[in-house]
């Protein structure tokens, strides 16, 4: 009897199956990566998103990604565990930023319905549309992160339409929560928006815009971004970020602008530079302080695990950072090497 | 020690026969050294009918392949992209795409084609969890990839491989089909002048 039971679910699910034509199938990615960092100074000084802990083999997270699409409607459903992916991203499942609540959190979660090749929408929450870098290890070449990443948006829940008008432009444009907010308090307050072009082959630049007001903020924010990659040979690329964020009544924000250089020597090695330039908008009669940064990358890869060697040097003209030596006394600049494993699936 | 023997004569024969059928699971290389998938096939049809029913295939394949160009009056260029899966037990995603040309020739009584100038491009996940092309910039399927992709590489030549067998079955099918062929009727012109 137990058996044809079970012969009989097995067969509701096999014609199951059968029926749903145009379905494709349920696609599961993720990635895990692990880092060592050290700091000539001993003291964990260059504080930008993730990659902070001094001297220790430590954890990033494990990333845990499904994909499903049935005719035209498809959703994305991405969680994330570890250090990297919680307290370290904001916010974390209980809604709010709080490093000693580890849950996890979500990276996307969204449903998208293709109305046409060319139309679409998308609801949810989804990595932001903002900038060169990401919080997954896998889409970024260099391990530890640029000030412009660290200080824009890392999500954006809202609604979008997508217009694909050619394989050289497309245009999106939303309505969006607050900056990494499951729930907008305020109501639904952001508008954004990104002009995509691709004007030669292997060029693609983004032009993106966000403004609103968040809920508690001084002001209304408009972040103004340029996000541009060019794979001007087959080993040389070239990527580009630039941005501008300002709160009204001058409440501050930051200006900055990134450059990364990439060289594959092979397939499965290349060498990436990133420099860049941020400068912190000072609040009122506040001055305006900057930072300089330049970080060296190597990718080495083997099958779906990359070795991320990478140094990097920082200068802190004005001592916003708090960089200091290693007897703790203030000072300039910071240096730090590090050794990271990327592991995608 | 007869058995001893017959073990390692067992484990001899079974190697011979995995690396024989790799090999076969691979396409071979043209005169430039590219890998290509060539075939003549002999048919009864006119090269007219032939040569319509090369475009409607090369025309129909919309996701497939792109008609690109005519050469001359009897061959066809179309571009094409096969979507590289990797798949574990129950796991499955794109892991890249490979570019490249189909080209056709007609003649009173056969033609031929070829699939070749394979160029892998890797995909790597977006910010919105999708997998897309992480360049522009396709690399050889021939080319050596290293002792640390070897394995990967292998596998996605191996795919390409079956893929332009089917395509090349569906191709041959489609071409060989045995209703009549019907020229699309040529427009109808508006005369202005006279009436």
């Amino acid at each position: 009897m137990k058996i044809k039971s079970l012969l009989s679910v097995l067969a509701l699910g096999l014609g199951t199956t059968a029926y749903a034509q145009d379905a494709t199938p349920l696609q599961i990615s993720g990635s895990v990566d692990t880092y060592y960092k050290y700091d000539f100074s001993k003291v964990g000084n260059i504080k930008t998103s993730f990659a902070s802990e001094q001297n220790s083999v430590s954890l990033g997270m494990i990333d845990l990604a499904l994909k499903k699409t049935t005719g035209k409607a498809s959703f994305v459903g991405e969680l994330s565990f570890g250090p990297r992916g919680q307290a370290q991203s904001i916010p974390n499942a209980a809604g709010a930023y709080d490093e000693t609540d580890n849950s996890f959190h979500i990276q996307n979660l969204y449903i998208n319905y293709a109305f046409s090749d060319k139309f679409s929408m998308t609801a949810g929450y989804m990595g932001t549309f903002i900038g060169y870098e990401v919080i997954s290890p896998v889409g970024n070449f260099n391990y530890s992160t640029s000030y412009l990443f660290t200080n824009g948006p890392f999500q954006n829940a809202g609604i979008k339409a997508t217009y694909v008008f050619s394989d050289k432009v497309s245009l999106m444009a939303g309505l969006f929560n607050d900056w990494n907010a499951y729930q907008d308090f305020n109501g639904v307050s952001h508008i954004g928006a990104q002009l995509m072009i691709a004007p030669v082959k292997g060029w693609t630049a983004y032009l993106n815009v966000l403004s609103g007001y968040a809920a508690g903020a001084a002001g209304t924010g408009t972040i103004l971004d340029l996000t541009t990659a060019y794979q001007i040979t087959d080993k040389f690329k070239l990527g580009l970020n630039a941005a501008d964020y300002s709160v009204s009544d001058d409440n501050g924000g930051y200006t900055g602008a990134a450059l990364y250089p990439q060289y594959a020597f092979t397939p499965a090695v290349s060498l990436g530079l990133r420099g860049e330039y941020f400068k912190y908008k000072g609040v009122a009669a506040a001055p305006d302080a900057s930072v300089t940064s330049i970080t060296l990358s190597g990718n080495i890869k083997a099958g779906g695990l990359t070795f991320i060697p990478e140094v990097r040097f920082d200068n802190d003209k004005d001592f916003t950072q708090s960089f200091v030596k290693s007897s703790l006394a203030p000072a300039k600049s910071a240096s730090q090497f590090s050794l990271a494993a990327v592991y995608a699936f | 020690m007869k058995f001893i023997s017959s073990f390692f004569l067992l484990i001899t024969v079974a190697a011979l026969a995995k690396a024989q059928k790799t090999a076969e699971n691979i396409l071979p290389v043209d005169e430039r050294g590219k890998l290509i998938y060539y075939e003549v096939v002999d048919v009864k049809i006119p090269k007219d009918s032939l040569k319509i029913r090369a475009i409607n295939y090369l025309k129909k394949q919309n996701k497939e392949l792109k008609y690109k160009s005519t050469q001359g009056d009897t061959a066809f260029v179309a571009t094409g992209k096969l979507v590289i899966n990797k798949t574990l037990l129950v796991m499955s995603h794109p892991s890249g795409e490979v570019l490249y040309d189909f080209q056709v020739e007609v003649k009173d009584g056969k033609y031929r084609f070829w699939l070749t100038d394979f160029n892998f491009i890797p995909y790597q996940r977006d910010r919105y969890g999708n997998f897309v092309a992480s360049t522009s910039v396709g690399i050889p399927l021939e080319k050596d990839p290293g002792k640390l992709n070897a394995s990967q590489w292998k596998e996605y030549q191996v795919q390409t491989t079956k893929y332009a067998k089917e395509l090349a079955t569906k191709f041959k099918v489609y071409m060989a089909n045995k209703t009549p062929i019907v020229a699309p009727p040529k427009e109808k012109t508006v005369v202005k002048k006279e009436w």
